[in-house]
């Protein structure tokens, strides 16, 4: 298998947003056949040094950070409707990200 | 706390109808009776007003149903709340919230789910089961709890509704 690929997701208080789109992310990479581990953070705690870890970043909200990441950033709000037209197209956005990982 | 009611993620006496009309005042109101009934600790106010401030919690409900009004889950760090529920708060008068996808649009909100959480990993997500309430409730149903007259309405709506894990 492929290396393992490494998000983080954000919200507010680190509690439930960013915990729901962490347990759908990965649910759905894997059933796509990715090997995807997500972790969720808060965003206060999110900086360039955090983000050197991952290979991309998961937000909910077009919040402003202070710096502009190196890593690709999506937009993962969606997802936390749970309705399946909605969380395809970011699900699409992040398997992109694991298939050109997976193909360095 | 003890004479209280539980199912699931809900308990009797943390069921609120409030006729504020902005976002703090609620949520102060709501928050003094849940500190007087132990579910959350003094220092709860000051972080999820602050969390609703910078990461607003508004839900936009129109991709579930046009006809639906808006609801908010305000909540904050595990660390300031004792349990693991769901407070639903009918709000007399549309309260403005912003919304949690888009910080800088405005939504009018008819109904609070406040979460109380102090174990994200543990079990199934209460927010994911929010949003599955929501899209599986048929929307005269929701629209019917949104307008309940009484707490005690609300809870057992609730109770018998919100598919419990």
């Amino acid at each position: 298998m492929a290396r393992q690929i490494k998000l983080v997701a954000a919200c507010g208080a680190g509690v439930n947003s960013s915990h729901q789109i962490k347990d759908a992310v990965e649910a759905e990479m894997k059933k796509r056949g990715h090997n995807v581990k997500c972790d969720a953070v808060m965003i206060k705690d999110v900086n360039e040094d955090l983000l050197n870890d991952y290979d991309a970043y998961l937000t909910i909200a077009k919040t402003d950070l202070a710096f502009t990441p190196k890593i690709p950033v999506v937009e993962a709000g969606p997802i936390l409707y749970r309705i399946p037209a909605m969380a395809q197209p970011v699900y699409d956005e992040v398997e992109k990200i694991c298939k050109k990982i997976e193909a360095e | 706390m003890l004479t209280a009611t539980k199912k699931g993620l809900f308990a009797d006496d943390a069921v609120f109808i409030s006729s504020q009309s902005d976002k703090e005042a609620v949520i102060r109101e709501v928050y003094q009776k849940l500190l007087d009934r132990g579910y959350v600790k003094g220092d709860f106010i000051e972080h999820i007003l602050e969390r609703e401030n910078k990461y607003p919690t508004g839900i936009d409900t129109s991709p579930i149903s046009k006809d639906l009004p808006n609801v908010a889950i305000p909540h904050t760090e595990g660390e300031f709340v004792n349990t693991r529920m769901i407070v639903p708060i009918e709000l007399t008068h549309p309260i403005k919230f912003n919304n949690m996808i888009e910080p800088d649009k405005e939504l009018d909100v008819k109904f609070l789910f406040m979460i109380l959480n102090n174990d994200p990993e543990g079990q199934a997500n209460i927010l994911a089961q929010i949003m599955d309430f929501l899209n599986s409730t048929p929307v005269d149903q929701l629209t019917k709890l949104f307008n309940l007259k009484s707490t005690n309405e609300i809870y057992e709506f609730m109770a018998d509704h919100f598919k419990q894990d």
